[in-house]
């Protein structure tokens, strides 16, 4: 028995999102707790079970992400046709970046890092950030299909219908950039951060 | 207590939401097929209606068997969803599978949105009611030949609504021998790029003369294009380039082909041809590279960040090089070997000047 791989696509998607659903809002959730201090008594185990809960779905979510870009790239039939389908090429790597800083940072910091307003701060931005780019993928992925998306109820939408195109060498030439920049960054700020455990 | 009530209150929710919404509301896009939806929502009487739509068919020149013909068909007083969506079907039968016209022997050559499928998808405009074409070559048998326009649509009600028209039957007569008339296996293209301006190719039989007459949609006074023949045939010519002015943005152009053979002088329906946006340019290696450079400078951005923002009182915490280069340790020429803390005020040994001695 056989899946069509647009199936096999869509099936990765969901758990994908699903996942970063529940990244997004625990890690909104740590920010909140933080910078409100709702309520001292229940907080610590609050805090806790929110960190534990939004490490667990990105590192599941970015577990199956390359599967997701891989089985999409599968069903796109290698082609990237439309400015639409470029979009969502495009949506996917952000989200990833997004998603990897996010996971990066977690894992770099421990979860300390709620307890440092400006990172927390950061922190949940990151995740609100690279939700958005995974729903604006997954959107262009319901345009693609039923021309229409959950999106299209919303009064803002970013741009999907017109794409910025690259020729191959200015693409080629940004990814070495973006390898490069990246070799620095981790060479020169890995040194500098440790884990901030709880208070 | 609370807190359970409403994580019950919202998964509730989340499982009722999706039975209240409807399946394809943007429609399923212009293709060949069949009203094969018996078990689907638009075919279950229990999800659908009937819908409140007159729909009447009418014949825009008499059939001839393998000449083309326009069918006109108007759809009015509907209320869709609000979306405005509607689904029509041409077929030759209810059957509900190998119900498709050119199952039956006819042959699409255009349909109302400039393709050539047998179920279109269209906005209903404000006013309800609305005129459609189809132009098809008739078969080739001559004799009665059935068509139906069948309807789908939605509901601001969140029903699925079907409507099928009365039969309508195309008497399809005998043509003499030599008739001219457009050729079964061409096609009218959708179609042209903006600002293509290269000839339309035009396939006809037993012709040994066209004219091209087309016009903006809009306007009424048609003009008169130039046509060369391809072939090299001396008595008939049956491939043919027709020079139409390219068009830009959202235009339509309208054309007419007139075939001749001798006395013969057949008026073919009007054709339509849109204007398509030029064809993407992106590759889609260039795709993925832009995408990885992408996530790879977004983590580099964000590192970055995460390493600014870092409390600076930790960063002093592991590293003492600050201490040490400040430290008020001043080396003597009295006392060689030892230095003086003016803070503690008292000496001690130079590590380094016991590491030169050894």
């Amino acid at each position: 028995m056989m899946v069509g791989s647009a199936t096999f696509h869509t099936a990765m998607a969901e758990i994908v999102v699903g996942s970063m659903v529940l990244a997004t809002i625990c890690a909104v959730g740590c920010s909140m707790v933080r910078l409100l201090t709702i309520s001292e008594s229940n907080n610590e185990a609050l805090m806790v079970t929110m960190d534990r809960a939004s490490l667990a779905g990105s590192l599941l979510a970015l577990l199956f992400l390359p599967i997701v870009i891989l089985s999409g790239n599968i069903a796109a039939d290698g082609q990237a046709e439309s400015a639409l389908l470029y979009n969502k090429f495009v949506y996917s790597g952000l989200a990833l970046g997004f998603w990897s800083a996010f996971v990066i940072g977690r894992l770099r910091m421990g979860p300390g890092l709620w307890q440092v307003r400006s990172l927390s701060v950061l922190q949940s931005t990151t995740a609100a950030l690279a939700f958005l780019m995974t729903s604006m993928a997954s959107s262009i992925g319901g345009k693609l299909v039923r021309g229409e998306s959950l999106f299209d109820i919303f009064p803002f939408w970013l741009p999907t219908d017109t794409a910025a195109v690259l020729p191959l060498w200015a693409s080629a030439s940004l990814l070495i950039l973006g390898m490069v920049t990246a070799v620095f960054v981790f060479k020169f700020t890995l040194p500098k951060i440790e884990r901030l455990e709880h208070s | 207590m609370n807190r359970k009530v409403i994580v019950m209150l919202l998964c509730m929710f989340l499982i009722i939401a999706p039975g209240s919404s409807v399946a394809n509301p943007g429609g399923n896009g212009d293709a060949d097929r069949d009203y094969s939806c018996g078990g689907s929502c638009h075919g279950d009487p229990s999800l659908s209606m009937a819908s409140d739509a007159t729909i009447d068919i009418t014949l825009g020149n008499e059939a001839f068997s393998g000449q083309a013909v326009a069918i006109h068909v108007t759809v009015s007083d509907i209320t869709t969803s609000s979306n405005g969506i509607i689904g029509l079907f041409i077929l030759s039968s209810l059957n509900g599978n190998s119900d498709s016209p050119e199952d039956h022997g006819w042959n699409l050559i255009q349909d109302p949105n400039g393709g050539s499928s047998n179920y279109i998808e269209m906005k209903a405009p404000s006013s309800g009611s609305t005129t459609v074409t189809w132009v098809l070559l008739s078969p080739e048998n001559s004799g009665s030949h059935e068509l139906y326009i069948q309807i789908h649509h939605g509901s601001n009600y969140g029903k699925a609504y079907s409507g099928v028209s009365d039969k309508f039957d195309v008497n399809v007569q005998d043509v003499p021998e030599g008739l001219p008339g457009l050729a079964i296996d061409w096609v009218a293209p959708s179609f042209r790029v903006s600002g293509d301006n290269s000839p339309l190719s035009i396939s006809t039989r037993n012709s040994t003369d066209i004219a091209v007459h087309w016009m903006l949609e809009g306007e009424w006074e048609p003009n008169l294009a130039i046509v060369e023949c391809k072939s090299n045939s001396e008595e008939v010519c049956n491939d043919w380039e027709a020079s139409i002015p390219a068009t830009m943005g959202e235009t339509n152009i309208l054309y007419r082909v007139t075939t001749y053979n001798g006395t013969y002088s057949i008026e073919q329906p009007w054709l339509k041809m849109g204007t398509a946006p030029p064809p993407f340019e992106g590759e889609v290696w260039s795709a993925r590279a832009h995408s990885f450079a992408f996530a790879l400078l977004i983590i580099s951005f964000l590192v970055t960040l995460q390493a600014r923002l870092y409390p600076v009182n930790s960063r002093i915490e592991f590293d003492q090089t600050k201490n040490v280069t400040d430290s008020s340790l001043v080396p003597s020429d009295d006392s060689p070997g030892w230095l003086w803390n003016s803070e503690t005020e008292e000496w001690v040994e130079d590590p380094e000047y016991l590491r030169g001695n050894e």
